[in-house]
């Protein structure tokens, strides 16, 4: 086995290992830092894709800044009393059974993709001359900027819609 | 090397253990913990099929999924802090009056 194997097995041993401990663990706080656990070695994941751009970007703002708003948010609601109740919701027999549906045609669908016989070829030797940095500002500045504008708008109505949600309330509340 | 069918594989099983604990968990802040392990299964998809066909797209629909999960948390946890603040409750049966 390889050096190219080995790193793979681990990253993907290391994130399905702490994304399932993030589903069952009773604490949030753990919950939280078990995703952090999981997207540090995605970023990893990332890097052995190829991408040194995707990797800082996701290190900067999955471990950087999402989660540590969502620790925030852990810390600003204080639940350590209702912690002893069910982790669970109630209907469980349904979940599961929407579950099994969902995992289903999952594995249908992977089945079919992994089945097929196309074969992949090479569109854009991105990797030959320039970095995959140089690639990717080339392509997202000459042929995705609508999108990019598009994101930055999404990011201005998210930042200016949470802001008038709390502002509105507390007004009420006065 | 790891080839495509490896990185199908994991990011399927992220897939449904995020989608397990999203349909199955009371707590709301970790129902979106949970749609963020899903984004990230989706982000593994798109790298690596990108990696992969040698195709520079896929990354920048990693980009632009990795802005729409920063606004979709913002946007999220100011409505799990407003639930609190009503109900003083995040678990999601105890909210269930919301509907209708």
């Amino acid at each position: 086995m390889n050096w190219d194997m080995l790193i793979f097995y681990y990253l993907a041993f290391a994130m399905i290992v702490s994304s399932i401990g993030a589903v069952f663990s009773r604490n949030p706080v753990h919950t939280v830092l078990l995703v952090l656990v999981m997207i540090i070695h995605q970023a990893f994941l990332l890097l052995t894709l190829g991408s040194e751009f995707l990797t800082a970007v996701q290190i900067i703002v999955y471990a950087g800044a999402v989660l540590v708003l969502f620790l925030f948010v852990v810390y600003l609601i204080n639940l350590r009393k209702e912690s002893r109740r069910s982790m669970f919701i109630k209907r469980i027999c349904l979940c599961a059974i929407a579950f099994l549906i969902f995992g289903t045609l999952f594995l249908i669908n992977l089945s079919a993709i992994l089945n097929t016989k196309g074969n992949i070829k090479a569109i854009l030797p991105f990797n030959l001359k320039q970095s995959n940095l140089w690639w990717m500002a080339n392509y997202l500045f000459k042929y995705y900027l609508f999108q990019f504008e598009v994101i930055g708008v999404i990011l201005l109505v998210a930042v200016l819609g949470a802001i008038f949600l709390v502002r509105k309330v507390k007004s009420v509340q006065d | 090397m790891p080839i495509l069918k490896d990185y199908f594989v994991l990011s399927i099983v992220l897939f449904l253990i995020g989608l397990f604990g999203f349909i199955s968990r009371r707590n709301l802040i970790v129902m979106l913990v949970c749609v963020e392990i899903m984004l990230n299964a989706v982000i593994i998809l798109f790298a690596a099929i990108s990696h992969f066909t040698q195709d520079i797209s896929g990354y920048i629909v990693v980009f632009f999924i990795i802005a729409m999960a920063a606004a979709e948390a913002a946007i999220g946890l100011t409505l799990v802090v407003l639930i609190y603040k009503k109900f003083k409750a995040i678990y999601s049966e105890e909210i269930a009056n919301f509907k209708g």
